[in-house]
């Protein structure tokens, strides 16, 4: 998921006309629906611009996001992460039976791509014997975290009642994963059991504790610019005070977003104005950043390939069990749409690298943002595809 | 009461933070925490009738290593990350509010008064300093030329005044008028003066201790580089954002700051003068495309706000107390000269411009404030010259100490005191009030 799908479609998405031409043009107007936050015309999807130029941009080409530019980057990247996070945590709404019967079958496909690609990757793991430095299990939990978020923007763009649920569960999708980050952020460390339930449970209360002290702030500002000092002040301190301790500023972030979705106020939207005027750079910088990060190892290429493959199979098998719980959807067609994987997953990617031991964070990083882009390409095929035959 | 419950929620979450280990990425932490809890403090101060400005320092000494620590070291140093971008930001502001038009009548006089008050500054303090050099912990073995030289570097960067806290507080208290504008105009000049003459000045330092390197750019292509390559590359970005000012201006605030980073980032690897060269921009954005209006004004605020509250609070963290209870006594009688020679300067140069007494009398409260291109200037001089070059850091950053924390109080309530608080938004009142 990106921010610009949160709830409602991207406004350009609304302001391009859906063709209904020959299957051909079809899929040209295909790559003109944004399905991301950043409302550029060009871009299909933003990660297949931004982290190509990151790569061309990064130290093994251009060197102008040199390793020195991309270290004093690391800042920005938890505060994008936890930003993530609370656009997740705000367009968490579950008031009515509709939407917790659509937020199950989103955890439940959701938890059904991490077992798939986490299982899998964990016997790959160690029957190759991988060099990996870290904890196995960590890894494998990571990279299926990773696989399991969704992008589904641009179905809910288009009016189509069934593209709209699919689109939904799409977002939905995203809890459960970044609920998960918590635990497997500080797993990946090498902490024990005890540790890991510690700074979980810390992560969860840095948000809490942020959330309501933004939220005692945000509504008593004399003037919109103390407003958005308070705003990105709060959203700066969880990226902060997680990045400081090596936590995950995605949970941090949702449950920091879920305290001011559902406190009494308007302070889930003033906050959601406010990150709207910022969110786009934030994603760029956050994507840039990933593409310029990029290490080619040969542990990377290997996780690549599966990756792919195991996602796609959680996807599917994810929408079959989900479809039970979100009925009209048909199975094929909801693991069709759940297929684009948006930025969680390189957000989570970037903010694993940045905790984890260097070789193992790097090809994970690398594994999980190459399989982004393919998954990504291979949806635009298969989108379109199965939206001509909805 | 929820402002004083969330600012202890959050200086409890930050201290639970950096009571669970010593973490290694400092820098969002820092400015998260010194964004709320500063504006918060700022806001305190600005019910007790002080500047915000004071209040954002007052927070970052108090939290800063030398007194309650919550502020670290290291978070100390990664909060200035964002001086570069403040001092572009802040003198692009300086230079959206200088109109020419509206001040082609008074430039004579503004040059009269800031020329006068330079030069009374630059011939007192010189001869004090010359005087009493064997005395001041700097170099006292020098003598001759050199002894000049030091002694001429010293006045140099002593009479320097702040054009960062000058606009901070302009823009803080939303103040416009007569007083705002002579006395934004004085620092401007000052500062484009004191770039001028530490130039040459280095250079003489150069020669009389006999350092000058084989092969180096001479002194005048150096300076014209410094001085009309920056003004040349500020004119050019400036006239860029007005382009983008009137055929797109959309997100001003981010391409107003992306803008900033640009000048401050580009501008020192081309050996430009990043204050001359945001200052240009904002001279050309205001006065040749014509300004951008609400839109641009709305952008400014929202984009300044953070910005100042993260730059003064880094500055208040990165008060060296220990270098001030050092050297205070010397410190102190150094600022009395200096607040001396300023008043009478001031005075001077009123009288002789014909500048109308009510606000003559009250400019020299706007000239105190010491800030970044001071600092940058000492540590020109440190990382040249590691032995004297130190100790007159460790004199300037005590005397940055003083003039930061009193300068802002001062300026505050010598604009009070002419009524021009809040009145940014007003249009053209009368302008500085030179007696024919």
């Amino acid at each position: 998921m990106t921010p610009g799908e949160l709830g409602r479609g991207d406004p350009l998405d609304r302001a391009v006309p859906r063709r209904r031409g020959p299957a051909g043009l079809g899929r040209l107007d295909f790559l003109l629906r944004t399905r991301g936050a950043l409302g550029l015309t060009a871009t299909a999807v933003p990660a297949l611009f931004f982290v190509p130029l990151g790569i061309v941009l990064g130290p093994h080409v251009l060197d102008v996001l040199s390793l020195n530019t991309l270290a004093h980057l690391d800042a920005v990247v938890s505060v994008a992460l936890a930003t993530l996070g609370i656009f997740v945590g705000l367009a968490l709404d579950l008031r009515s039976p509709r939407e917790r019967r659509l937020f199950w079958a989103a955890d439940v496909e959701s938890l059904v791509t991490i077992g798939t690609v986490a299982g899998a990757m964990l016997v790959l793991l160690a029957m190759w014997q991988a060099p990996i430095d870290g904890p196995l299990v960590s890894v494998a939990l990571a990279l299926g975290i990773a696989a399991s978020a969704s992008s589904g923007g641009a179905a809910a763009a288009d009016g189509n009642v069934f593209h709209r649920l699919a689109s939904h569960i799409a977002e939905l999708d995203d809890v459960v994963p970044i609920a998960a980050t918590g635990f497997v952020i500080v797993a990946i460390q090498g902490s024990t059991v005890t540790d890991i339930i510690r700074f979980a449970a810390f992560t969860v209360l840095l948000g809490i504790l942020i959330g309501v002290a933004g939220w005692l702030l945000f509504e008593q500002a004399h003037d919109v610019a103390e407003q958005g000092v308070f705003v990105v002040g709060a959203v700066v301190l969880l990226g902060g005070t997680t990045a400081y301790l090596s936590l995950s500023p995605l949970l941090a972030g949702m449950v920091a977003g879920m305290v001011w979705r559902n406190a009494p106020g308007r302070a889930g939207q003033i906050l959601g104005d406010t990150l709207r005027t910022i969110q786009h750079p934030l994603i760029v910088l956050l994507l840039l950043a990933s593409g310029a990060s990029l290490e080619w190892s040969r542990l990377a290429i290997w996780l690549f390939a599966p990756f792919v493959l195991f996602r796609i199979t959680g996807k599917l098998l994810g929408a079959r069990v989900a479809r039970r719980l979100a009925a009209p959807l048909e199975a094929a067609d909801l693991g069709v749409y759940l297929l684009p994987p948006g930025v969680i997953g390189i957000a989570f990617a970037l903010n694993v690298q940045q905790v984890a031991s260097p070789i193992t964070g790097s090809a994970l990083l690398t594994a999980v943002t190459v399989g982004t882009l393919a998954c990504e390409l291979l949806a635009l095929v298969e989108l379109p595809r199965a939206e001509e035959t909805a | 009461m929820r402002r004083a419950i969330a600012l202890v929620i959050i200086v409890g979450a930050v201290l639970l933070v950096r009571d669970q280990g010593a973490g290694l990425r400092t820098a969002a932490l820092a400015i998260g925490f010194a964004l709320i809890a500063a504006a918060l403090v700022g806001d305190l101060f600005e019910h007790l009738r002080l500047p915000r400005v004071s209040g954002y320092l007052i927070f970052g000494m108090v939290c800063g290593p030398y007194l309650a620590d919550i502020i670290s070291r290291s978070m100390a140093r990664e909060l200035q990350v964002v001086n570069g971008l403040a001092i572009a930001l802040i003198a692009f502001m300086a230079g959206l509010e200088i109109n020419f038009s509206r001040l082609k009548p008074r430039l004579v006089a503004i040059a009269q008064l800031g020329g006068a008050t330079l030069l009374v500054l630059y011939v007192g303090l010189l001869a004090v300093f010359w005087s009493a050099w064997p005395w001041l912990p700097i170099a006292p073995e020098a003598t001759g030329l050199a002894r000049l030289a030091l002694a001429s570097v010293l006045t140099i960067v002593v009479a320097s005044f702040s054009p960062t806290v000058t606009i901070a507080v302009l823009s803080d208290t939303r103040s416009r008028g007569p007083l705002s504008e002579l006395t934004l105009a004085v620092v401007v000049l000052a500062d484009l003066a004191l770039i001028l003459s530490f130039t040459f000045v280095m250079q003489l330092v150069h020669w009389s201790l006999g350092g000058a390197a084989a092969g180096e750019v001479g002194l005048v292509p150096r300076v014209m580089w410094e001085i009309v390559g920056s003004l040349a590359f500020g004119a050019a970005i400036g006239a860029c954002f007005a382009l983008y000012l009137r055929h797109v201006g959309r997100e001003l605030t981010l391409v107003l700051l992306g803008l900033c980073v640009i000048l401050s980032g580009l501008g020192p690897r081309l050996d430009f003068e990043p204050l001359l060269a945001a200052l240009a921009a904002g001279l050309v954005v205001e006065n040749i495309a014509g300004a951008g209006g609400e839109a641009l004004s709305d952008a400014v605020e929202r984009g300044a706000r953070p910005v100042l509250v993260v730059f003064f609070a880094a500055a208040g963290a990165s008060l060296h107390l220990d270098a001030l209870a050092a050297i205070g006594g010397i410190a102190l009688a150094v600022s009395g000269l200096r607040l001396a020679l300023i008043l009478g300067g001031t005075h001077l140069g009123a009288r002789w411009a014909r500048v109308a007494a009510e606000y003559g009398r009250l400019v020299w409260m706007g000239l105190v404030s010491q800030a970044g291109v001071t600092l940058g200037l000492t540590i020109i001089i440190a990382s040249e010259y590691p032995t004297w070059g130190a100790r007159i850091e460790v004199l300037l950053v005590a005397l940055i100490s003083i003039h930061e924390l009193i300068g802002p109080v001062l300026f505050k309530w010598a604009l009070a005191r002419r009524g021009e608080i809040g009145k940014m938004d007003a249009q053209d009142e009368g302008m500085v009030g030179v007696s024919a």
